[in-house]
């Protein structure tokens, strides 16, 4: 049954010069399981708000949406179509989690007995019957985007669309809130559009794949039929799951998406015959120079307060000179924590942190933020204090010229209108005018599509040739695999392992990227999409001669 | 019946209201030290680990409130001492030790009411009123903590930027002002996101029924019944002027006409409601313990 059905939809923003999205047509059935991909600015955002009423934008619009057969604006779609937004914070309404559970409902006026089941019911579904009376705010940020998911889903909608649920999760929470829309999909045959940057866990288990560009559909489809469609667009591929990418730059009519199919897509290339390539130049001078340490932890231990446990437990590593070094861990390690003393916010209880060889607390009077330190935190809007990206510039003496980036069609916004990667941008931009020696970075790829992870990625690398060196802590295994010298692995407030990324990533089998899983046992030390698909081409397809 | 904290709030919030209400309004000695005694034991009962600073002070203003009375007044007829001219005497001394009992009692009381009566069941008796009022009460609720949280992040975030330089004073107080502004934004920034979050959900399209997790049951009853009847008792015999009791010039002396009786028995039953309950239940859960 078609639940959804869009017919030449056309939309304007009031005084924008171009259409946002351009004859949009397209349908969908009844349990059906939607992603929704294409860069920052393709329209995405826009065309699901158009599908809730509640939530559209004021603008010019033609053509209709309808649900169930009748226009959108005739339904009850404030409990029949569920919206969830990609800030988990925000969305949230009440101060405990059992008012969230409620509030949807008491906006209905249902009784009192109805609601203490329904609400009973679900906080069971989603696992959360024992967080029912705490305070939202004690609740981690995964915990607090079930809320959200389950505060929507009490209504009992026959739609649910997800703008970028997980834009803000680290990966294994974020997989795990996938994994109950898809069990939500399958259990309640609940139509699910989501719109997503992190595709690797979306595409193989969804229906359809709707592809965006410029504010029209260019592909909508099964996954597999329109990737291979789209082989030639390498911004979008970018986003695509690593077997998918291998199979593009093989040229394969047949488009593998899982890890399980990208194996045996590399396994029909795997005649011994190469079997690893040599790192690339610069990281090999890197490595041999072994300058001196810039930064050195020896021994530190740290509690946030006396009757807590430790967050660090003697924790000792050195990062040399022009290097990206990346932290990788689970939430809670510490990761954070080591990055607030590297920059003097906290202090530890014991041990010594050398910067340059001078102890951190000897930089007094702020010398240490002074051409030597500087932190980008994981909450990327904390940076900004004024109203225009302009003003925030001239604040901290930018040279807009001498950028390596171009921030001038940009100079005019508020700060929190830019895009993710913009902010980003941004921000960087104002930490380069201290001129940092070493860098510290929190989740710099944090909500990023493919594109901006990209130039951020390029950026990084342009910065250490000019003699900076960059620790960056990080969830995010593939930018960690692009970008890092060394990656380091963080459990229990120290360190366990530290190697350069190839080493690192093939002797870990779960912490570490697809293209690692996908080729190991036959290639040696391949950890992206783009050296597997070199390493499948310098052998050739099996038999092939 | 439930143990006291877990009563239904609005039972909760009339027996403070009965309670204090009649503390406050008599100076009768036997009233008064049976409402620190019913206090107090609830607030020892209440606290997992003794404050021991906070009674401290407690005590130290105690003295000092008992201390000013015969220091600045000279009524009575039984005079203790002489200092500099002015007789100390033994009525305004008393007066002074019971007035600051009485204070001590109801603070020690109202301790007790922000220890049981958290933010919820407070916005779950103001929300009897109105649904609205009750959602912006939480809403206000979850907003202050986040409000407060964001801004420490802000000011640490700049702070190893190292834009706004601790040194001197007017670098910091710039900062401030930015960071206030930048507040405001902030604020109201997220606010569209929660305004765009209620109305997905259906805000202001209906008629709003307000849900919450508090039961109304047979103890809270049974405990209402307990709660008005010494209330009455006690007011009506304050009424009959039974219990009356004057320190100036010489001290009367207590009343035992059987209504006052009854109304001292009252106000010791109705001031040691709560502990009773607390006791009870413990016996109730140590019996229960015991068949595991």
């Amino acid at each position: 049954m078609e639940i959804l059905d869009v017919k030449d939809l056309n939309f304007t923003y009031p005084k924008a010069g171009s259409p946002t999205l351009k004859n949009i047509s397209f349908s969908v059935n009844e349990g059906e399981f939607i992603a929704v991909c294409g860069a920052t600015g393709s329209g995405k955002s826009t065309l699901l708000r158009l599908l809730k009423p509640e939530l559209s934008p004021l603008g010019e619009i033609s053509g209709s949406v309808s649900f169930c057969g009748k226009p959108v604006s005739q339904c009850r779609s404030a409990s029949e179509i569920g919206f969830v937004m990609q800030d988990p914070e925000h969305q949230i309404v009440t101060d405990k989690v059992w008012h969230e559970l409620a509030f949807g409902l008491e906006n209905l006026g249902l009784p009192q007995k109805s609601i203490a089941r329904r609400t009973a019911e679900m906080a069971s579904y989603f696992g959360i019957g024992d967080k029912f009376d705490k305070n939202i705010s004690e609740l981690s940020g995964g915990q607090k985007q079930l809320i959200n998911l389950a505060s929507v889903m009490v209504t009992e909608p026959k739609l649910l669309i997800l703008d970028e649920p997980t834009a803000q999760l680290d990966p294994i929470t974020a997989s795990d809130l996938i994994n109950t829309v898809r069990k939500l999909n399958r259990d309640l045959s609940l139509t699910v559009l989501i719109v997503e940057h992190r595709l690797e866990d979306i595409i193989p288990v969804c229906d359809r794949l709707l592809i965006m560009d410029s504010g029209s559909i260019i592909e909508y489809g099964d996954p597999r039929d329109v990737i291979s469609r789209i082989y030639d667009r390498p911004e979008i591929m970018r986003a695509m799951p690593a077997a998918a990418r291998i199979s593009a730059f093989l040229g394969e009519k047949n488009c593998a998406l899982t890890v399980r199919e990208g194996r045996e897509l590399v396994r029909s290339y795997d005649n011994s015959r190469v079997l690893h390539t040599d790192h690339d130049d610069r990281k090999k001078t890197n490595n041999s120079e072994k300058t001196s340490p810039v930064l050195e932890f020896k021994d530190i231990y740290f509690r946030y307060e006396r009757s807590l446990p430790d967050v660090l437990r003697g924790l000792t590593f050195s990062v040399y000179e022009r290097e990206i070094f990346c932290i990788l861990g689970g939430n809670g390690s510490g990761k954070t924590t080591t990055l607030g003393i590297a920059s003097g916010i906290m202090k530890q209880y014991a041990g010594n942190v050398l910067v340059f060889g001078k102890k951190i607390k000897d930089y007094k009077n702020q010398s240490l933020y002074n051409e030597c330190i500087a932190l980008l935190p994981q909450d990327i809007t904390t940076v900004f204090l004024r109203n225009t990206v302009r003003e925030e510039l001239e604040d901290a003496d930018v040279d807009t010229s001498s950028l390596p980036f171009d921030l001038t069609p940009h100079l005019d916004k508020h700060p929190y209108d830019l895009s993710g990667g913009e902010k980003q941008l941004a921000a960087l931009a104002k930490v380069l005018a201290l001129k940092p020696k070493i860098l510290l970075l929190d989740e710099p790829t944090k909500g990023l599509d493919a594109g901006a992870k990209n130039t951020i990625m390029e950026l990084l690398r342009k910065l250490t040739d000019s003699g900076m060196t960059i620790i960056a802590v990080t969830h995010d295994v593939e930018f960690a695999a692009d970008t890092a010298d060394r990656c380091a692995l963080f459990f229990r407030g120290e360190i366990v392992s530290d190697a350069p990324p190839e080493e690192f990533f093939s002797a870990n089998s779960f912490y570490t990227t697809a293209a690692s899983r996908i080729t190991r046992g036959h290639f040696e030390n391949c950890v992206t999409a783009g050296k597997a698909a070199e390493l499948c081409m310098l052998n050739g397809k099996r038999g092939a001669e | 019946m439930r143990g006291f904290s877990e009563l239904n709030p609005a039972v909760l919030m009339l027996y403070y209201i009965c309670v204090i209400g009649t503390a406050m309004f008599s100076m009768h000695p036997v009233i008064i030290i049976l409402s620190f005694i019913g206090s107090a034991a609830l607030l020892v009962t209440l606290e997992k680990r003794p404050h021991l600073k906070l009674h401290l002070s407690f005590f130290l203003l105690f003295l000092v409130m008992s201390l000013i009375n015969p220091i600045w007044y000279h009524n009575g007829v039984t005079v203790l001492f002489v200092v500099n001219d002015s007789p100390i005497t033994l009525e305004a001394l008393l007066y002074g030790v019971f007035a600051a009992g009485m204070i001590l009692g109801v603070l020690y009381r109202l301790r007790t009411f922000t220890m049981i009566m958290t933010a919820d069941k407070l916005m779950y008796v103001f929300g009897r009123f109105s649904p609205k009022l009750s959602l912006i009460l939480s809403m206000a609720l979850r907003y202050v903590p986040l409000m407060r949280t964001q801004t420490g992040k802000i000011r640490r975030t700049q702070k190893a930027l190292g834009i706004y330089r601790g040194d001197n004073i007017a670098d910091t107080l710039k900062g401030e002002v930015r960071i206030f502004s930048i507040m405001a934004t902030w604020s109201l920034e997220n606010g569209i996101i929660t305004a765009d979050s209620m109305a997905a959900r259906g805000y202001g399209e209906h008629r709003r029924t307000s849900f919450s997790i508090f039961r109304f049951g047979k103890g809270d009853i049974l405990f209402l019944i307990l709660c008005i009847i010494p209330t009455a008792l006690i007011i009506w015999s304050f009424a009959a002027g039974e219990v009356n009791f004057s320190f100036y010039p010489a001290m009367s002396g207590i009343s035992d006409s059987p209504l006052a009786v009854t109304c001292y028995a009252a106000y010791g039953f109705l001031s040691c409601l709560p502990i009773i309950l607390e006791w009870k239940e413990e016996l109730r859960w140590k019996y229960l313990m015991s068949k595991i």
